[in-house]
């Protein structure tokens, strides 16, 4: 059963009586214990759309979808403060600085501890102070901080950030989630403590079987520590599939290119050569093309993509393009988008 | 890479017209500045506008309530004094003396205030902490009081409640200033101004100040309305307009002794005072509020 | 090639201010030198602290030297007088959205160091900014626009016009491309490659991400706390390092250097 089933999710922004689509159409659907990456450079949405899953986007943003199914149950029929307390209760979130999302005038301790439900604890009110105490002992353990007591002492400021993004992950442990969505969680941090974090997030995926949805804007970053990957650009869905899938025989010109840009691609080029780029830029909010999104920077556009393409699937590969790359066999299955 | 549309149908604002479009479209900062901007041209242009000479009056209209009550006179639309002269005029001249020497205040308290403030942020050290300091002195002494002991000095007089008022104010601007040129020198573009060789002068003038006056007309305003009262309150209780000059805190004073018997002398000269603190206020929140909002795109 | 950047014996410490007596002295860099050719590329990588940021300043005079010398094409620079470096040694900055100063238009911004520093009329200066935003790949127009109409990509290109806008010599990056998405990071490479054929410029890359060091550079020098462990060109430095930071280094990013496909770990149970 899938954990996550989005179809069609389209997130509009109302503006000055314009209302303009910053999510157009994005699918997206998780298995449990899988660690999927979304990926996407500035603007794609990618953020949006994480902070539309759970909830806390404000007034001015517009969220339709198809269909929106959690755990089997459908969530577009409950009432909005119903779902929020499902979701809030299933799926935790943690940010990209990790420093800035703590509160810096209380001491790790107090933060950990009042993040911790006291539904999970038993025992009477007397009891309660010490066990959410030993309750945040054992989250700190978890994720990896042995010396827990100078740890609960120390105020966010005193921490390195890899530190503060550990502790954002006990924190986002402490309501025992299904899912944990990482938003860009390394984004703030040396690169030689980028792999602690994702080893950190690997071992829990595979000791609780909890779920992560991991966002980034590298794609070369995520290959080792995801199992499937969606791409997205301008709000589009571009392409979904196996890791290895996506990396290896990319359909989309889209990923081809973000797939040429990382450094793994180009170590068969000769040093101080040319890379290969897609000419422009990433399209504005206010400018945004027609149809395919990628339109106007693509090599392979002709007319037929001023109209939004629908989703083709080849073996679980799944993209969104007219004219895609290599179709190796025919397509299973095209699936086409609600226009 | 050129981006293929050109913002043919857009215009380029600048940060300042950009503050202004946005302060355009709240209509309460609209209605705040549409009340400022007039009370300026009443300033001054009020003692040619009046119909009335405010300090000479008529003897036979004594206490004449306002145009609309049955015993009131057109000619006289705001009502007389004690001494025959005319409400409206009065209130007009008044504006000149309280809301012209308030925004005349502020606007060498923010000068002074400012070139200290610039002083200090670009020194270090002792020499920056003593500018900083230098007249928090004042700070701690209210103006009231501080002009108490002026005047025990000096004698009573509106120009010396001048003198008070700004020496009250000019602390806020040093802080301010000092904070935000401190903060501003820390980017990278001034970085980049210096080492293309620029003078400090130069780089206050062109790359920090068109940053920061946004910040420091918020506080003006702040310290504009402090001023109105503080200049209404010195003449309320007699040590600022003397005799019969038409400020309005001092026609307050004058009509309090016969208020029952005429209350338009009391509360018109409070509305005005009301008015002016009013709009300039939300001329205040209005700067503040587009500030916010424009930080936020 | 001779030797368009020579650097000798530069350090620098600083002074502790806290006490009136007991003045402590740190030394953030040790006594260097290194040397840098024209139409090459020197890397400088290092963990925070380790000095990378301070030898940018100092080299750009930001900041002045403890010690030591600086010789651009066999003249000495002095320390102190702003105007001789700027015009051979630039600089391009992190974060593109404090390095644009957001109340005054492009032509402006790159106007003043043609007016601090040339003598040229105002229609020469006006050419002479077109052809340069033009060799950044912007258009002559964005000349009218304020800074922050434009998107990151673009800021960092006006920056890289304002480094070469006085024809300078060396320019240093420092950590100009972290923040750039990674198609825009590889057009700004392969902006940069093409104006170091052109213009015969050094450049001085200070940056974290190895998979772009190894590409764009031609020679490597680490720092660890101040001194120089370990220095050579990328190739050789980069297939086997010699010092122990240099490994720990390298090992944090090694999956990406790796040319055989990676073990892809599978997570499901």
């Amino acid at each position: 059963m899938n954990l996550l089933d989005i179809r069609n999710l389209s997130i509009e922004l109302i503006h000055d009586d314009q209302s303009i689509l910053a999510v157009d159409k994005v699918s997206l659907s998780m298995k449990e214990g899988e660690v999927r990456g979304l990926v996407g450079e500035s603007g794609s949405g990618k953020s949006l759309l994480a902070q539309a899953l759970v909830g806390v986007l404000d007034d001015k943003w517009r969220v339709h979808a198809d269909r929106f199914h959690w755990r089997g149950i459908d969530l577009l029929r409950l009432s909005i403060e119903e779902r929020k307390v499902l979701l809030s209760r299933d799926i935790a979130m943690i940010f990209q600085e990790p420093m800035a999302c703590l509160d810096p005038t209380t001491s790790i301790g107090e933060q950990l501890t009042e993040a911790i439900d006291s539904g999970q604890l038993s025992g009477y009110f007397w009891q309660r102070k010490k066990q959410r105490h030993s309750a945040a002992i054992k989250l700190l353990h978890k994720v990896g901080i042995k010396d827990h007591n100078a740890c609960l002492r120390s105020y966010p400021h005193q921490l390195t950030e890899a530190f503060c993004q550990r502790v954002m992950i006990a924190i986002a442990l402490a309501g025992r989630p299904i899912l944990l969505i990482a938003d860009e969680p390394t984004a703030a941090m040396e690169t030689t403590n980028e792999g602690q974090i994702f080893r950190l997030l690997a071992s829990l995926n595979q000791l609780k079987n909890m779920s992560i949805l991991l966002i980034s804007h590298d794609i070369e970053n995520i290959t080792h520590w995801t199992n499937t990957i969606t791409v997205m650009y301008s709000g589009q869905f571009v392409e979904a599939g196996t890791t290895t899938q996506i990396f290896s025989k990319p359909l989309h010109p889209y990923t081809r290119a973000l797939v040429d840009s990382s450094p793994s691609a180009n170590l068969h080029l000769p040093a101080k050569s040319r890379l290969k780029t897609l000419p422009g830029s990433i399209p504005i909010l206010q400018h945004l093309p027609i149809g395919c999104r990628l339109g106007p920077r693509c090599p392979r556009a002709q007319q037929a993509c001023v109209k939004a393409p629908s989703v083709t699937d080849f073996h679980g590969h799944k993209v969104s393009c007219h004219f895609p790359l290599v179709p190796l066999s025919p397509p299973k299955k095209t699936i086409k988008a609600a226009c | 890479m050129a981006r293929d549309k050109i913002y043919l149908e857009e215009t380029f604002p600048s940060p300042f017209m950009q503050l202004w479009l946005i302060f355009r479209k709240t209509p309460v900062a609209m209605v705040g500045i549409n009340c400022f901007l007039f009370l300026i041209v009443l300033a001054v242009f009020g003692p040619l506008l009046a119909p009335h000479s405010p300090i000479d009056g008529q003897l036979d209209m004594l206490l004449l309530p306002p145009a609309w009550h049955i015993d009131g006179n057109v000619s006289y639309l705001l009502g007389t004094d004690e001494l025959g002269r005319d409400m409206l005029s009065r209130l007009m001249y008044g504006a000149s003396l309280t809301f012209g020497l308030s925004f005349i205040v502020v606007i060498i308290s923010l000068v002074i205030g400012v070139i200290i403030g610039s002083l200090s942020a670009l020194t270090s050290g002792i020499k920056s902490s003593f500018l900083n300091h230098f007249l928090d002195v004042t700070l701690s002494i209210p103006s009231l009081l501080l002009a108490i002991i002026i005047v025990a000095i000096l004698g009573p007089s509106i120009g010396n409640t001048l003198w008070a008022v700004v020496l009250v104010l000019i602390p806020q601007f040093i802080h301010i200033t000092r904070y935000a040129v401190k903060e501003e020198s820390r980017k990278d573009y001034v970085l980049a101004s210096r080492l293309d060789g620029a003078s400090p002068f130069r780089i206050l003038y062109y790359s920090i100040f068109p940053n920061i006056t946004d910040r420091i007309m918020g506080q003006a305003t702040l310290a504009q309305s402090a001023a109105i009262l503080d200049i209404a309150t010195l003449g309320f209780l007699g040590l600022g307009a003397q005799n019969s000059l038409p400020e309005w805190g001092a026609t307050l004073a004058h009509g309090l002794d016969l208020f029952y018997i005429a209350p338009w002398t009391v509360y018109l000269p409070g509305l005005a005072i009301l008015f002016a603190v009013v709009a300039t206020n939300l001329v205040g929140e209005g700067i503040r509020h587009a500030l916010k909002l424009r930080k936020e795109r | 090639m001779p030797e368009l950047l020579e650097v000798k014996g530069l350090s620098k410490s600083y002074r502790h201010k806290n006490y009136w007596f007991n003045k402590k002295t740190t030394t953030v860099l040790t006594p260097i030198s290194f040397s840098v050719e024209a139409h090459q590329t020197l890397a400088v990588i290092g963990e925070t602290g380790s000095g990378k940021s301070t030898l940018a300043k100092l080299l750009v005079g930001a900041e002045p030297a403890s010690s030591g010398s600086i010789y651009l094409n066999g003249e000495a620079l002095k320390s102190t007088s702003y105007k001789q470096r700027c015009q051979h040694i630039r600089m391009i900055f992190q974060d593109s959205g404090t390095t644009l100063n957001p109340s005054l238009t492009i032509l402006q911004l790159l106007d003043e160091p043609l007016k601090l520093n040339t003598q040229f009329d105002e229609m020469k200066r006006k050419e002479l900014i077109r052809t340069t935003l033009q060799k950044v790949g912007l258009l002559g127009d964005h000349m009218n626009f304020y800074p922050h109409m434009f998107s990151g990509g673009q800021k960092q290109r006006i920056s890289l016009a304002r480094a070469i806008i006085l024809e300078p010599k060396v320019i240093i990056l420092d950590e100009a491309l972290a923040s750039l998405d990674p198609s825009l990071r590889s057009q700004m490479i392969n902006l940069l490659l093409g104006l170091q054929q052109q213009m015969g410029l050094a450049y001085i890359l200070i940056s974290h991400n190895l998979g772009i060091i190894r590409h764009f550079s031609d020679n490597i020098m680490v720092l660890s706390q101040g001194k120089v462990v370990e220095s050579g060109k990328t190739r050789d430095v980069m297939n086997s390092p010699q010092h122990k930071v240099t490994q720990k280094l390298l090992l944090s990013q090694s999956f990406q250097l790796k040319l055989k496909p990676k073990k892809n770990k599978r997570k499901k149970k």
